[in-house]
C-alpha cells in the first residue's frame, strides 16, 4: 500500500524534478552563471584579504556579505530570475516543455525553485568556507563573540534577499515579457527602495540596514543568557565597517542611512532591537507574494 | 461519429485587433488523418495552440477526446504530440537526453522510456546522431527530432504544424509515410498548405480563410467541390495528328478538349456526362489515331482547384456575413 502511494507521488513529481534537474543543468552551462561564479569567489576572497587585519570577525563577515545584498550581485540575481519565462525563451519553452503534460503553475514553480537553489548554491559555495577560514583562522584583530546561531541567521537572511530578487525578477520577467525592460524596471525598483521604505517606517527591511545590523547579529547568541555578557562592540570597528558599506553605496543612489523613523533603532548604530522573525516576515512574505502574482500572470498568458 | 476534436464557436481575437480564428465549429473524426489547409495566416496554428492550451480561446471552446482544453488541461495534452513548426530545440542536450526529458515530462517509467527512445530514434533515422548536440543538427534532422518528441509519450492525437516544411525530397517523402503509417491507429492532424501533402495523405480536410472554417467534410466532398472533371493526357506523335484528334475529341457529345503546352490534351468533361464513359471515347479515338499515350492524370489538381475556389467563394460572399 505504502509503495504504490510511494510510486505514484514519484511519478507525479517526475516532470517537475525533470524540468528542475534541465534548468539547474542549463544554468550552470551558462557563461552568466560560471562568471558569477568565478567573480564573487574572488570578490569574496579580496574582501577578506583586504580586512584581514582590521576587522573582528562580525563585521568582516558582514562586509563579506555586502555585495549579496547591495551591489553588485544584486544585479545578477535579478537577471537570473527574469529569464526563464520571458523573451525568446518563452516560445521555445512553449513548444518544447508547455505543450507536454505540465500544468504552468507546476513549471513556474519548478524553474523558480531551479534558480533559487542556484542562486543560494552559488552564495553558500563561495562564503561558507570564507566564514570558516575567518572565524578559525588565528588573525591579528581582537577576539570577537560571533555565534554559530548568528552566522546561520545572517546567511539565512541573506539567502532570504536573494531569494525575494529572484522572486521580483521572476515576477517582472512574467508580467513585461521583455527581459531587458523587466531589469531595468528592478533597478529603478530596487535601488530607491531604501527611501520608499523609510516614508513607511520599514527601514529595517532595507538591505544596507540589514548589512549594517549584521554584525549585530552575528553576535547573537542561541539563547540570549549564554551570550549576553560576552558581546564586545568595538565602536571604532563599526565606524570601518559603516565607512566601507557607505564606500559601496556610493554605487547606488540609495542614502547609506535612511533617515531615522525609529531613532531607538538607527542611531544607536547597535541594532539591539532587530528582530530575526519581523524581517524573515518582511522578506517571506512579498516573495510569496510575487510568487503567486507570477503565477497568475503566467497562468492568464497567452503563449 | 466518435471525435477527437470538437470546438463550438472558438474565437481567438489578440489584442482586440486581430482576429485570428473566428467562430470556429471543427468535428475531426477519431483514427483520421485530417488536413488543416488554409494560406499563411489563416489561424491554423492558432487553432492548434487553442487546443494544446498554449493560448486561451477569447470565446467558444474546444474538447479533445470530449475534456475542455484549456492551460492547465494536463489530460488533454497527454493525449497530444505536438510538433511546431521549425520546432526549436534545446541546442545543448543531445538527441537522448531531450527524449528522456520529454519521455519524463509525459512521467513514462524508465523501463517504458529507454526502449521506446531508441526505437523511435531508429524510426526517425537518427541513430547515427546520437554523440551529436541538437544545436549541429540540419533543419531536416530537427524536425525529424521533432516527430519523435511528439510520439515519445505514443498519444492517440497527432497535431502536427507544417511537418514537411523545410525538407529535402527524402525525407518528405519519409514523413508522409509515416503520417500514413500513423494515421493506421491514430488520429493525426496536420496544418500545412501544401496541397499536394494533403492530397496523399489525409482523408478529411478543414478549410481555413482568414480565421475562418469555410470548408470540412471528406476529401470526396472536396473535390466534388468542383465545377468539372477532367483529365489530361500526355500523347507523342506529330503536332499535325494531335490537332486532328483535338477536333475529333471535340465533336464528342459533353467533351471538351484543348491542346495544352508539350503535346498534352486536356480534357474537360461536363456535369451531366459519365466520367469513365467519356474516358474511354477519347481513349478509343487515340488508340485509332497514330498518336502513342504517355500518360493520362486525373484529377491531379482537384484539391488544389477546389481550394482555390473555395478561397474565391469565400472572399466573393465575404460582405454577407
Amino acid at each position: 500500500m505504502d509503495s504504490s502511494a510511494k510510486i505514484s507521488l514519484s511519478t507525479r513529481m517526475m516532470p517537475y524534478l525533470a524540468i528542475l534537474q534541465h534548468d539547474m543543468r542549463a544554468l550552470w552551462a551558462s557563461r552568466l552563471v560560471r562568471l558569477w561564479l568565478a567573480a564573487t569567489a574572488v570578490l569574496t576572497l579580496m574582501l577578506a584579504l583586504a580586512n584581514w587585519s582590521q576587522f573582528q570577525n562580525a563585521p568582516m563577515i558582514a562586509s563579506l556579505l555586502f555585495p549579496y545584498l547591495v551591489f553588485p550581485w544584486f544585479f545578477v540575481v535579478v537577471v537570473l530570475g527574469v529569464s526563464p519565462v520571458s523573451g525568446s525563451r518563452a516560445e521555445a519553452l512553449a513548444d518544447g516543455i508547455l505543450s507536454r503534460p505540465i500544468s504552468r503553475c507546476g513549471y513556474l514553480i519548478a524553474v523558480w525553485f531551479a534558480r533559487v537553489m542556484l542562486v543560494w548554491s552559488v552564495y553558500l559555495v563561495v562564503i561558507v568556507p570564507v566564514i570558516a577560514l575567518v572565524t578559525l583562522a588565528k588573525r591579528p584583530v581582537p577576539e570577537d563573540t560571533v555565534t554559530v546561531y548568528g552566522i546561520v541567521t545572517a546567511l539565512f537572511l541573506v539567502g532570504l534577499v536573494l531569494t525575494f530578487l529572484v522572486s521580483l525578477g521572476f515576477l517582472m520577467g512574467t508580467l513585461l515579457r521583455k527581459p531587458l525592460l523587466a531589469v531595468v524596471v528592478l533597478i529603478f525598483v530596487w535601488y530607491p527602495i531604501s527611501l520608499v521604505l523609510s516614508v513607511f517606517s520599514l527601514e529595517e527591511f532595507s538591505p544596507i540596514s540589514l548589512c549594517q545590523a549584521m554584525p549585530t547579529q552575528l553576535r547573537q547568541p542561541w539563547r540570549e543568557v549564554e551570550g549576553s555578557s560576552k558581546v564586545n562592540v568595538n565602536k571604532e570597528e563599526m565606524n570601518a565597517f559603516s565607512s566601507l558599506s557607505n564606500f559601496f553605496s556610493v554605487l547606488s543612489p540609495t542614502k547609506p542611512q535612511p533617515k531615522a523613523a525609529k531613532p531607538d533603532f538607527f542611531e544607536s548604530k547597535e541594532f539591539k532591537d532587530f528582530s530575526l522573525g519581523w524581517v524573515t516576515l518582511g522578506y517571506g512574505l512579498p516573495t510569496l507574494m510575487t510568487i503567486i502574482l507570477a503565477t497568475l500572470s503566467f497562468y492568464w498568458r497567452d503563449l | 461519429m466518435e471525435l477527437a476534436i470538437r470546438t463550438e464557436h472558438l474565437t481567438k481575437i489578440y489584442n482586440q485587433r486581430l482576429i485570428a480564428v473566428n467562430d470556429m465549429n471543427l468535428e475531426v473524426p477519431k483514427d483520421s488523418v485530417f488536413g488543416l489547409l488554409g494560406p499563411n495566416g489563416a489561424g491554423k496554428t492558432t487553432t492548434l495552440r487553442l487546443l494544446l492550451g498554449l493560448q486561451r480561446p477569447t470565446a467558444g471552446r474546444a474538447e479533445v477526446f470530449g475534456k475542455l482544453c484549456g492551460p492547465n488541461a494536463v489530460v488533454v495534452r497527454s493525449q497530444i504530440g505536438y510538433l511546431p513548426t521549425n520546432p526549436k530545440l534545446p541546442g545543448n542536450l543531445r538527441p537522448i537526453e531531450y527524449l528522456d526529458l520529454l519521455g519524463k515530462l509525459s512521467r513514462l517509467p524508465r523501463q517504458v522510456r529507454k526502449p521506446r527512445i531508441s526505437a523511435l530514434l531508429r524510426a526517425v533515422g537518427l541513430l547515427g546522431a546520437t554523440e551529436q548536440r541538437i544545436q549541429t543538427f540540419s533543419t531536416g534532422m530537427c524536425t525529424r527530432l521533432g516527430l519523435a518528441a511528439s510520439l515519445v509519450a505514443d498519444p492517440p492525437l497527432l497535431l502536427w504544424d507544417e511537418p514537411t516544411a523545410g525538407l529535402d525530397p527524402t525525407a518528405r517523402r519519409f514523413t508522409l509515410d509515416l503520417i500514413r503509417e500513423l494515421g493506421k491507429t491514430k488520429t493525426v492532424v496536420v496544418a500545412t498548405h501544401i496541397l499536394s501533402d494533403i492530397d496523399q495523405i489525409c482523408d478529411h480536410l478543414g478549410v481555413m480563410h482568414e480565421g475562418r472554417m469555410i470548408f470540412t467534410g471528406s476529401m470526396q466532398d472536396m473535390k466534388k467541390r468542383l465545377r468539372r472533371d477532367g483529365f489530361s493526357l500526355e500523347l507523342e506523335g506529330d503536332t499535325d495528328n494531335i490537332r486532328l484528334l483535338v477536333n475529333e475529341v471535340n465533336n464528342l457529345e459533353g467533351i471538351d478538349a484543348r491542346l495544352g503546352a508539350g503535346q498534352v490534351l486536356l480534357v474537360r468533361i461536363a456535369n451531366e456526362r459519365g466520367r469513365s464513359r467519356a474516358l474511354a471515347e477519347v481513349l478509343k479515338l487515340i488508340d485509332a489515331s497514330n498518336l502513342s499515350l504517355q500518360a493520362v492524370h486525373s484529377g491531379q489538381n482537384a484539391t488544389e482547384n477546389a481550394y482555390l475556389q473555395l478561397l474565391q467563394e469565400d472572399e466573393a460572399h465575404g460582405f454577407q456575413r
